[in-house]
């Protein structure tokens, strides 16, 4: 899911930068590779490895932190259930699930 | 889409109160220990997602369709939820969550409802609970761990490609009447406007284009301290900080704003932009309907050349990009704007066009 997400919101940059925004492209396609680093994360905790249980744990908390920041500030950052639910329970999860080797393995 | 529909918030409390209760429910079924997690996580969801729907019936009393489906689909659920150590529980689970998602993305495609937070919050826990389903778990045969892997790795991206993008083109494509373009939220005015408030916009406008005239030369624009900003289809805000930071409200002598379409021959004064400087906080509305002020929520903007685009239905932005509101705004257009009139958001593409070529 998260892999989706993400695949998505760099799909999403992709229409603004075919409308002359060229940053957005480089967002988008950052965004891609993010969501495919995840998909590849994914794999290496099905196949039990050590360090991707490590490294999407480390993601998870820098994404988590990042939701967080931006729903403090002051900015009109959007709070709704749903932002909710992507932003802060799916890291949360996900962190929870793959805190103990056991359990993440299963 | 990021608002909760008044019919719909009943949903979203009884989804509250199913979290804890399933959780409640699945300790003391003895079978969950015969049954591996991502199993019992999607029991918990389809619980969840089985008490929004049953919730909903009763709002829905008076459109008996909805009602039937709400009532068949909660009940499924519920049902589904609770017998998870039925030999066909993942077939029969995951043809239910699959017919769900694409009974509501025809729903709201044939214009019978629109998408909401209750309904994208549902939506998400049903991909979610798909995805606990079809995980292959061990022990099973080859053949099935096979097939599972397939519509794994198929069916759950393409389901949530495909909703995220009907949801989104439907509600780009039929706003509500509060919301208009890019999903900016328009102020809440009364219906037609009275003489009084199209004598008091007639007012605003005259003063306003009087006040900004002197910009047609956009030097002068410079001299007073207006920056331009990024285009935008062929136009350009040029701010003035000054003029945000002290804060002044619907001024004519000093907008926030000034909006310039960028033709071969240089900068075409189009008309000011007034903003207030707190996010929520409208302006005065002197011609009620006539001058509403509108709001930009939910906008993705990278501080990297101050881009932007917008959140996705499920409420992600580029990485790197901030999720963000614009404080209020109002425009006064001085070129003529047949699509919207002098005070519409939006400057009709057209006419920007055809300063360029002319």
């Amino acid at each position: 899911m998260q892999t989706l997400l993400w695949a998505i919101a760099g799909i999403s940059a992709m229409p603004f930068a075919l409308a002359g925004e060229p940053f957005m492209l480089g967002l988008g396609l950052a965004s891609l590779l993010l969501a495919m680093s995840t998909c590849v994360l994914a794999i290496g905790i099905l196949w039990r490895r050590n360090r991707a249980r490590r490294w999407a744990i480390r993601l998870e908390i820098v994404c988590l932190a990042a939701s967080l920041l931006q729903m403090l500030v002051p900015i009109g950052a959007n709070h709704g259930p749903v932002s909710l639910m992507t932003n802060v329970a799916l890291p949360v999860a996900l962190i929870v699930l793959l805190r103990k080797p056991r359990e993440a393995f299963i | 889409m990021f608002d909760i529909a008044p019919d719909h918030a009943i949903g979203f409390y009884a989804g509250l109160l199913a979290l804890p209760l399933a959780l409640i429910a699945i300790r003391l079924r003895p079978g969950r220990r015969r049954v591996p997690g991502t199993v019992l996580g999607a029991s918990v969801l389809m619980a969840i997602s089985g008490a929004i729907h049953l919730a909903l019936v009763s709002t829905h009393a008076t459109e008996p369709l909805t009602a039937w489906l709400f009532l068949a689909n909660g009940a499924g659920y519920i049902v589904l939820s609770i017998a998870f150590t039925w030999r066909w529980w993942r077939l029969a689970s995951a043809s239910l969550l699959i017919a769900t998602l694409v009974g509501y993305l025809v729903w709201i495609a044939i214009g019978l409802d629109s998408p909401d937070q209750v309904a994208l919050a549902t939506k998400l826990l049903e991909l979610t609970a798909l995805g606990l389903v079809l995980v292959p778990v061990r022990g099973e045969r080859v053949t099935h761990r096979s097939w599972r892997w397939a519509s794994l790795g198929v069916a759950v991206p393409l389901l949530t490609v495909v909703a995220t993008s009907t949801i989104w083109i439907v509600d780009l494509a039929r706003p509500d009447p509060q919301h208009s373009h890019a999903g900016a939220i328009l102020q809440a005015t009364n219906g037609a406007a009275t003489p009084e408030q199209v004598a008091a916009a007639a007012q605003l406008y005259s003063v306003t284009r009087a006040a900004i005239l002197p910009y047609e030369d956009w030097h002068k624009a410079l001299a007073a301290g207006y920056r331009p900003g990024q285009d935008l289809g062929g136009s350009s805000h040029w701010m003035s900080q000054h003029n945000v930071d002290a804060g002044y409200v619907m001024d004519p002598n000093h907008p926030q704003g000034l909006v310039y379409a960028n033709s071969k021959h240089g900068p075409v004064l189009l008309g000011a932009m007034f903003q207030m400087k707190h996010i929520g906080q409208f302006g005065p509305d002197p011609g009620g309907p006539l001058t509403a002020w509108h709001q930009h929520e939910n906008i993705c903007v990278t501080p990297v050349g101050f881009e932007f685009s917008l959140m996705t239905p499920f409420a992600t932005c580029p990485l790197g990009a901030i999720d963000i509101s614009a404080s209020p705004m109002l425009h006064v257009w001085i070129v003529n704007n047949p699509k919207g009139g002098p005070f519409a958001v939006d400057i009709d593409s057209e006419v920007v066009k055809s300063i360029d070529r002319t």
